[in-house]
């Protein structure tokens, strides 16, 4: 009985009617994709690292490859031929010409990443350019096209790759860039369309079409939007994998020309026995940085495609 | 209703291709729409109102479809017009009001630049003058704090908000013609009341002709000043709303009107009209195509046409002129 007292003075200081509500208050906002993004990451601690770790590494490389002369890593010096690591001042030692390992490593990579980041946006810009007309139109132009692709894709492109690299006289940087690109598109075109056909179909298109929207405004102002998150997934799946390909050609002798470094010239040593078992210092350090690379974008990737798909998701 | 015939639809057909042969979804179907009319459609699912509307305003894929007869809109044949033409009508003197207002939005735009994007077609308005219009038709169309609701998403919007941003995309241009696709059914019955009275509103306004597509007779009732009723594609019985509702000729029509609810009937079972719309593919257009449906009646031979009984007043087939229900016989 005496407690009860106690509880009505309790409750006094609750408001007996709720609180008016302005409508100026109540914001009503769905979290952002970026929020989402950063949601998934925390939901993900080897994600969260390997973006820490990718872009530790790719601004050092961006930045520093700057301060390199190309003369470090051209020119040859064969009495400083494999030194060990951490001898006269040589961080990660010396290769079979004698020139610093460390400066060959960030210059290669400069050269790997710039490569494939330009194989990815060409085959990105081409792949949702063809992806767009074949999805919205339809008909006779998709039966081409996708025909097209369908022969393109069981061409074995390694190795035509190679051809092409040997037939080319004067070859440079830009013209391996073309040349694996003609390569990149087919994949991306095929998802591309097929989003689109799925897109292209729903009310909100044709509601455009009845207020007078022509056919590109539809596909780049109605449609494009709705593809974002499958671009980005995909941009930097396929970045990975143009880092791969980049590398094992350069690995076999037919990527870049002589005299700029790559990732997969580096490894080549390996192909002398004696470097592959008794100078690994040579060849880990690009091997595992190509690992790192590859591993951590895929890992990044997978982060994304959870936070652009809702059922996913794990946060 | 004004004597100015605004649009006129003579003998359309619209058949589609299905596996490279043609069927006919629409058959010979002519209507008038005047200014200032509200022509309501009504049918059941499958009976091609929506086909039709969709012909008017040319969504149908090309490849897969073919529209005979004629279509004139302030007397032009729009089926004649090519596809930048035809643009330049689109979003300006015709709107279409579409079903489901989550689906008819972009999802990923904003609500202001989803009504821009008619006027960006349409007009040569400042991007200053643009913005002021957004905010006149979101306020026209009943919603508070305009500016707001411009920058929002259409998730962040309710379903009967959603809706008056649709109409306020279709009204956007001051449309002579308005296509309304069922634009209550998504909706709850508050909301639909209170966007059927906007649709009146602003056909009042702008002096508009809708066609109202639906296949909700109290919303035909409420709104339409004619009612043209389809069955398998074509006209069964057109005329004034209170002919339709008071003096229904067509055994479709009296059925379609016995099987609405009503408050004070005594009866517990609902009417139900026996069977159902024949699939496009079944269609036989040499016969009658409701006779199935009321087996009990004598079936007359031959494809039944339409006849005017009275001035504004078109049935089809003689059959109802004996027509009897099943538990009157």
């Amino acid at each position: 009985m005496a407690e009860k007292p106690e509880v009505n003075e309790a409750m006094a200081g609750v408001p007996k009617t709720p609180q008016e509500i302005n409508e100026q208050d109540v914001v009503v906002s769905a979290p952002s994709t970026l929020k989402t993004v950063i949601r998934e990451f925390k939901q993900d601690k080897v994600a969260t690292v390997a973006l820490i770790l990718l872009i530790v590494l790719f601004v050092v490389v961006a930045v520093w490859s700057f301060f390199i002369p190309n003369s470090k890593v051209t020119d040859v010096n064969i009495m400083d031929q494999y030194l060990q690591m951490g001898t006269s001042g040589h961080i990660l030692g010396t290769d079979e010409q004698g020139r610093d390992l460390l400066l060959m490593l960030i210059a290669s990579a400069k050269n790997s990443l710039f490569i494939a980041l330009m194989i990815t946006i060409i085959g990105q810009v081409f792949g949702i350019i063809f992806g767009m007309i074949t999805g919205y139109f339809g008909g006779i132009v998709d039966t081409i096209i996708m025909r097209i692709i369908d022969f393109w894709t069981v061409l074995p492109f390694m190795m035509i790759i190679i051809v092409l690299v040997s037939i080319v006289s004067k070859y440079n940087i830009w013209t391996l860039i073309g040349i694996i690109g003609l390569f990149s598109w087919q994949g991306t075109t095929r998802l591309i369309r097929s989003k689109v056909l799925s897109e292209s179909d729903r009310d909100y298109v044709r509601a455009s079409k009845t207020s007078g929207s022509s056919n590109v405004m539809i596909m780049f102002r109605e449609v494009l939007p709705n593809l974002s998150s499958i671009i980005i997934v995909d941009s930097t799946l396929t970045f990975a994998g143009n880092i791969g390909i980049e590398t094992t050609l350069s690995f076999l002798g037919f990527g870049l020309p002589n005299g700029t470094p790559s990732l997969g010239t580096m490894i080549s040593a390996a192909t002398d026995p004696t470097v592959l078992v008794s100078k690994a210092y040579v060849w880990v350090p690009a091997a595992v940085f190509i690992i790192v690379i590859t591993v951590g974008i895929s890992f990044v990737g997978q982060v994304l495609r959870r936070a652009f798909d809702a059922r996913q998701r794990l946060g | 209703m004004s004597e100015k015939i605004l649009l006129s639809i003579k003998d359309v057909s619209t058949a589609f291709k299905i596996n490279g042969e043609y069927y006919t979804a629409i058959d010979k179907v002519s209507l008038d729409l005047h200014q200032d009319e509200v022509l309501a459609i009504v049918g059941e699912s499958g009976s091609g109102k929506s086909t039709l509307a969709t012909s008017i305003i040319g969504l149908h894929n090309m490849n897969a479809t073919k529209i005979n007869g004629e279509i004139d809109f302030n007397g032009r044949d729009i089926l004649k017009l090519n596809e930048s033409e035809f643009n330049q009508l689109r979003g300006n003197d015709m709107g279409m009001i579409f079903q489901d207002p989550l689906a008819a939005l972009n999802p990923l735009m904003r609500i202001g630049d989803q009504i821009k994007e008619t006027l960006d077609v349409h007009s040569d308005m400042t991007e200053n003058q643009k913005n002021a219009r957004v905010h006149e038709l979101i306020d026209q169309v009943g919603i508070p704090n305009p500016e707001r609701v411009a920058r929002q998403f259409p998730h962040e919007l309710s379903g009967g908000m959603r809706q008056r941003i649709i109409i306020a995309i279709a009204i956007a241009n001051k449309p002579e013609l308005i296509i309304a696709d069922e634009p209550t059914t998504a909706l709850d019955v508050t909301i639909q009341a209170q966007i059927l009275d906007l649709l009146k509103d602003i056909q009042q306004e702008n002096h508009a002709g809708i066609i109202l597509i639906t296949h909700d007779l109290g919303v035909v009732a409420e709104v339409a000043d004619t009612v043209a009723v389809m069955y398998a594609g074509e006209i069964v019985e057109q005329g004034p709303v209170d002919i339709i509702f008071n003096e229904p000729k067509h055994p479709y029509t009296r059925s379609l009107l016995r099987a609405m609810p009503t408050l004070d009937t005594e009866n517990d079972d609902l009417y139900v009209i026996e069977g159902s719309v024949p699939s496009i593919k079944k269609m036989d257009r040499n016969s009658d195509l409701f006779a199935p449906r009321i087996p009990w009646v004598p079936v007359t031979p031959g494809h039944p046409e339409i006849k005017e009984v009275a001035p504004g007043h078109l049935v089809r087939g003689e059959n109802w002129k004996y027509f009897k229900f099943k538990d009157e016989v």
